[in-house]
């Protein structure tokens, strides 16, 4: 252990002094794996934010009754009855013909003659039914049951729109993962290529630190740390990029109407610190890899 | 201390650089390795420091069998051997006293052995004034000193020359010839393959001469040929 504060020394000198020697391939491979672990850091927060929005969808997820304007009261009740008793069902909200009116005044505001034309008594009134299970199949199915009831005129679900979403986010996941194991792997080639040229240049050392005896792991060691220290900071710029468009898109979703609709796609505090968290340790890995690979193909005893 | 027994060392399935060797040699023994260039000496050292596997036969170095040596406890091996060449394999960027220092950092001794030790072999050596130079402001024999002083600052049993003086003019030969002789005094044992005939016929030890891979001769107190 004397000789511990020593060596750490020895390592931090020699880690330096090969950083500084490769000034340009080492930003090269820096950025190369910034932009590869920033791709991973966007593909987990993406899915985060998918997974939130759908979430929230999904536990509000509700399917909608709507009945004939001139449905006879009891039928009306009956059915009430029957969503209420029905065991995949957990609550139902009825809306009234006058509520529906309401809510077509709220949308329809900058159209009062499309408003002028539809009367209170056209409207259907609707039962709004929440389900136990938030899955497709069972809103399919039970939509399905109540759609041939008499007096029913129609039953709308979301689940085409989830889905759609849903799909979207998914191939967008797997491109922008594709993507980050193909620069991950660039990232790779090129530290294990800067801890090549590092260890022909420092042949002369490597060849007397064997013959005095060094161990392999001592030898290899400052290589190692090197790429590592690559793979850390691309992984920082990296972590920072993504944490910048994050916030860019949230603000963006914010402001804009048409993007509106995205502004449940958000993440969470402590869902930005895992992904940025993993971005880093991301790169970290990619250097080390890369290192180690390097450190012990050209390091034969 | 070393002993070889039917040692066959065959490169690339054909040249045959070591042929049946056996040989013994003592601990404190002062050992000169001779024959023309290629009959086997300088493969002979490398097999003792591991940098070889050897075809056939055992090699014990220091009580350890080599062919059952893993290769992670080979750096503990060379711990035990000092190795000294031709070209003295000095770092150009560093000091006398940084290349020195560098071989007793990178087996990780602790700092307060080396700020002792490095000073006392560079006096040992002679380049106590030197410790700032750098190896291209030193002449050969300087160079060469500093060398040793690397080989055997760790107080190794056995150090290794190869033709340590093959570049030196006579005089400066006779100046290394008589630090490896000091150091042998100390109870290191010394194996160094020569060409050079002056040295070898003045020094009178052990002479091993190898033809072709083979042990031809192996006198007490001989001479080159």
């Amino acid at each position: 252990m004397a000789g511990f504060l020593g060596r750490a020394g020895y390592f931090a000198r020699e880690t330096w002094l090969n950083v500084r020697r490769n000034l340009t391939l080492t930003v090269a491979a820096i950025l190369t794996v910034a932009v590869g672990v920033m791709l991973v850091g966007l593909g987990l927060m993406a899915r985060y934010a998918s997974t939130n929005a759908l979430g929230r969808w999904q536990g509000g997820v509700q399917f909608e009754i709507f009945m004939e304007p001139d449905i006879a009261g009891g039928q009306t009740d009956a059915l009430g009855e029957e969503l209420r008793n029905h065991p995949d069902i957990e609550r139902i909200q009825y809306v009234t013909q006058d509520q529906a009116f309401a809510l077509l005044e709220e949308m329809l505001v900058d159209e009062p003659e499309l408003l002028a034309e539809i009367s209170v008594e056209s409207l259907p009134p609707s039962y709004r039914v929440v389900p136990r299970l938030a899955e497709g199949e069972i809103i399919e199915s039970l939509a399905a049951q109540f759609r041939q009831r008499p007096g029913v005129y129609s039953v709308e679900t979301g689940r085409q729109q989830v889905d759609a979403i849903r799909e979207w986010f998914n191939s967008f996941r797997w491109i922008v993962l594709l993507m980050s194991i193909v620069l991950a792997a660039a990232s790779a080639m090129l530290i294990f290529n800067m801890i090549r040229v590092a260890m022909f240049a420092r042949r002369r050392e490597i060849e007397v630190m064997k013959l005095v005896g060094a161990t392999n792991s001592f030898i290899r060691l400052p290589f190692i740390l090197e790429g590592m220290l690559h793979g850390l900071a691309g992984g920082l710029v990296g972590a920072a990029a993504a944490g910048a468009l994050r916030n860019h898109v949230e603000e963006l979703f914010g402001r804009s109407e048409i993007l509106a609709f995205f502004r449940s796609f958000t993440v969470t505090s402590g869902q930005f610190t895992t992904a940025t968290v993993a971005t880093v340790l991301m790169g970290v890995i990619v250097g080390a890899l890369g290192s180690a690979f390097a450190a012990g193909r050209f390091l034969d005893v | 201390m070393i002993r070889l027994d039917n040692v066959t060392k065959i490169y690339k399935g054909e040249t045959r650089a070591v042929d049946g060797v056996t040989l013994n040699i003592e601990k404190g023994e002062f050992v000169f390795l001779v024959g023309e260039s290629g009959s086997g000496k300088s493969t002979m050292l490398r097999l003792l420091t591991a940098e070889e596997p050897v075809t056939g036969g055992q090699v014990h170095v220091a009580g350890k069998d080599l062919s059952r040596l893993s290769s992670w406890r080979v750096p503990y091996l060379r711990r035990n051997i000092g190795s000294v060449f031709q070209d003295f394999k000095l770092l150009p960027q560093k000091t006398v006293y940084e290349n020195v220092a560098f071989a007793l950092e990178v087996i990780g001794r602790p700092r307060n052995i080396i700020t002792t030790q490095v000073p006392a072999i560079l006096e040992l050596v002679g380049l106590s004034n030197k410790q700032k130079s750098f190896p291209d402001e030193l002449s050969g024999g300087e160079q060469q000193r500093v060398s040793i002083a690397r080989a055997f600052v760790n107080r190794p049993l056995i150090l290794l020359a190869d033709e340590p003086t093959g570049n030196l003019d006579p005089n400066t030969a006779q100046e290394i010839m008589r630090l490896l002789d000091r150091i042998n005094r100390t109870g290191t044992t010394v194996i160094m393959a020569t060409h050079d005939q002056t040295i070898v016929d003045q020094m009178r030890r052990r002479v091993v001469a190898l033809r072709a891979g083979q042990v031809v001769r192996d006198e007490q107190q001989g001479v080159y040929a």
